[in-house]
């Protein structure tokens, strides 16, 4: 296992994508396998060590919701999904099966392997217990719930705190309305995601430089939010 | 046809002419009278009156019959009764025949009046049975509203007896055919509840209603001869109305079909919207997302590939992109197929050097299968555009390296029959099911054979014949005759005029 960062699971049909993505992961430290099916990749899975699966949801033998929801039955094993930009309930459909970020097509090779190291991180702080949590300019203590930028304090209500502590958790993956609502409100709140829009404006006031542009809180369209992790801003 | 009803049966006798009917039978009673005084020499002739007031009573009705036993008495009384020639109301016998005269013609012409109603009834309700029958099935079997309206003319003036026109959006429809349209009426037509209006102008008005939406007005007018079919107008007008709102009804059921056929044509274009949508959501993204991962991938690790790598990435990116413009050649043409702005310039041109493009142009594509052209250079010559061609053929030709397996063959082959080219596109693939032949040139069929590696944009095909046949030619398939698996793709093309 010398030099590998992880072993990475890549399904997807199309040929030509399997192509230009190997080299470029392989270059980047990760150990690839690849699998056409759905079949295919539930197989390799059940036999092989793997710390990713990148997933595109188009299968030629099952639907790729279809093998989310399989792979979860056993397997807490990150799954990163390909998608297309236009199909917001897919990707929804796909992150509520267990699907734990996604990635629009068509998309540079150096936005994919940020994710992937997002989804790395995201497992190991399930065993871990990061006190802080930075992105540029923005640090967040989660022991004090100090939230400073650039050095200097800012002072948020109770619910924004828990807003950016839910996205914090996360470090750079994506999180949906709803489990942004369950976080801030708790999970049998009835709330609209318009509340969440108000919420998420009010803390980009506070936090971004030029909330119009946000850098540090990015809007998901249709799906939700994430914020730009610490080793990216 | 026009005057049919004129005879459809014996016209009766009306007012002032009945009772002088009755009196003639009374006069002819008389004269039977003398004559069997003068034979016989009787004057017990009461019961010959009264045969004659029974004959009135039985043929003419009620009114004439007492007119007739009125006039039978004076007659009787002054010809035969003493003093003769001289009307005397003295003996009680008078009285008698008076009253049994009178009482005769009330009963008989009551019981007569009462059969020949009963007779008048069933034959008006015969006719508008009859009537409903024939304009119901006329109605049935027309095929568009406006044959509806027509017929409704025509069994409009025949019922009623008269002239009747159908007006809608300032057109007309009449019967007798070519009836000048009062202007006044066509007004009226128009507007809603303008029937008693109309009633005053002599024209009868009742509104066209499908499913209570105005379709329409009818006009009739009965005319002013005295050869009226029917001795009661409210039947007729009854049966107007019922004809009018059986072709309501009638149209209604006209624009519903049209409604439900546009629906149906509707749903239908949002099907090939949709799947088009995603046709090209799919075939765009993928060579789009392979070419910039490819691109990305190069630059930011392109130092540390080794050549080989480098080499694949950036085959990967020309083979993508020729993918993409290959797709929106064909996106482009299946626009200006679909818009009619595909203009034909038709040149002679030779075929074996299209087809060698052709080749060429799969070679890639092909891999491991092999694509020849089975034509001799300078041998056959036809008729069209050549590039179009080439993108017709090449989507024949491109389809079949789909579904040859590695190592199969695809023939390019040619002939010229009968002032036509023929090409043919001969492959050893599985081929397509007998069902499915005629379907794969539809836009977006798929075969449910088709595996999804082998999945097209559901557009080649479809787009060769639209292309072929704007050149004045067919495209078909069929399966391999010889004994061989496999599929047979016909492209004829107009011959080069010589």
């Amino acid at each position: 296992m010398s030099g590998v960062l992880a072993h990475l699971l890549l399904v997807d049909d199309e040929q030509q994508i399997l192509r230009a993505l190997k080299p470029a992961l392989a270059a980047a430290g990760y150990a690839v396998a690849t699998a056409e099916t759905g079949h295919e990749a539930m197989a390799y899975l059940a036999g092989e060590a793997c710390d990713v699966v990148i997933l595109d949801l188009g299968l030629p033998d099952m639907d790729g919701k279809e093998v989310i929801s399989r792979i979860r039955e056993w397997s807490e094993t990150p799954i990163l999904v390909l998608s297309a930009r236009d199909l917001e309930h897919e990707k929804i459909a796909a992150l509520d099966l267990g699907a734990d970020d996604f990635i629009n097509k068509p998309f540079a090779v150096g936005e994919l392997l940020a994710r992937i190291r997002a989804a790395l991180r995201g497992r190991e702080r399930r065993f871990s217990t990061h006190a802080v949590f930075k992105s540029g300019d923005l640090e967040v203590n989660f022991a004090t719930r100090r939230v400073a930028l650039q050095g200097y304090e800012v002072r948020l209500t109770p619910r924004e705190y828990d807003l950016l502590k839910a996205l914090a958790r996360y470090g750079g993956r994506v999180v949906t309305h709803r489990q942004l609502i369950a976080a801030v409100w708790g999970p049998a709140a009835q709330v609209d995601a318009q509340f969440v829009r108000v919420l998420v404006a009010q803390l980009r006031q506070k936090i971004e430089e030029e909330p119009s542009t946000p850098r540090i809180l990015l809007t998901e369209p249709g799906v939700g939010y994430r914020l730009t992790p610490e080793d990216e801003a | 046809m026009a005057r049919q009803w004129t005879m459809r049966r014996i016209t009766p006798l009306r007012g002032i002419w009945r009772y002088a009917a009755a009196f003639g039978l009374v006069v002819g009673a008389t004269l039977v009278a003398e004559g069997v005084y003068r034979l016989f020499d009787t004057d017990r002739l009461s019961m010959v009156f009264l045969a004659g007031v029974l004959i009135t009573a039985v043929t003419l009705g009620s009114g004439p019959a007492y007119f007739a036993a009125a006039t039978a008495f004076v007659i009787y009384d002054i010809y035969l009764v003493e003093p003769r020639f001289e009307f005397t109301m003295n003996s009680a016998e008078d009285y008698l025949v008076l009253s049994v005269f009178l009482a005769v013609a009330m009963l008989t012409g009551r019981l007569a009046g009462r059969v020949r109603e009963a007779q008048g009834r069933a034959e008006v309700q015969a006719r508008t049975a009859g009537a409903l029958f024939r304009a119901s099935e006329e109605f049935s079997s027309s095929d568009n509203e406006d044959a509806v309206r027509q017929a409704l003319a025509q069994r409009i003036a025949e019922a009623g007896g008269g002239e009747a026109m159908v007006l809608h959006d300032s057109r007309s429809w009449s019967w007798p055919p070519g009836l000048a349209i009062p202007s006044a009426l066509a007004e009226l037509a128009a507007r809603p509840a303008s029937e008693a209006a109309a009633r005053e102008s002599g024209w009868r008005l009742r509104q066209l209603r499908a499913d209570g939406v105005m379709v329409g007005a009818a006009a009739w007018r009965v005319t002013p001869l005295d050869d009226r079919p029917t001795d009661s107008p409210e039947d007729d007008e009854k049966l107007v109305y019922v004809l009018v709102d059986m072709a309501g009804a009638a149209i209604a059921r006209f624009r519903l079909a049209a409604e439900r056929a546009e629906m149906q044509a509707r749903a239908q274009t949002e099907q090939l919207r949709n799947a088009l949508l995603s046709s090209i959501s799919h075939d765009l993204r993928t060579p789009l997302a392979a070419i910039l991962a490819s691109v990305t991938s190069l630059r930011e690790f392109g130092d540390r590939f080794d050549a080989e790598v480098r080499e694949d990435l950036t085959l990967t990116i020309q083979e993508e992109a020729e993918r993409l413009n290959r797709f929106v050649a064909n996106l482009l043409n299946m626009t200006k197929l679909e818009s009619g702005a595909l203009t034909i310039e038709g040149v002679s041109f030779g075929v074996a050097e299209v087809v060698g493009r052709v080749v060429q142009r799969v070679q890639r594509q092909a891999g491991a299968r092999k694509v020849v052209s089975g034509i001799r250079p300078d041998d056959l010559a036809a008729f069209g555009d050549p590039i179009l061609t080439e993108q017709a053929l090449a989507n024949v030709v491109e389809n079949a390296v789909r579904f040859v397996p590695n190592g199969g063959r695809i023939e390019i082959l040619g002939r010229s029959v009968g002032g036509k080219i023929v090409l043919e596109v001969v492959d050893d693939g599985p081929g397509v099911p007998e069902a499915d032949l005629q379907m794969i040139f539809d836009k977006f069929f798929r075969s449910a054979a088709t595996s999804a590696s082998q999945q097209g944009t559901g557009l080649g095909l479809s787009i060769s014949r639209g292309l072929v046949e704007a050149m004045g030619g067919e495209v078909f398939a069929r399966p391999r005759g010889d004994g061989h698996s496999g599929l047979v793709v016909s492209v004829i093309l107009p011959g080069a005029p010589s």
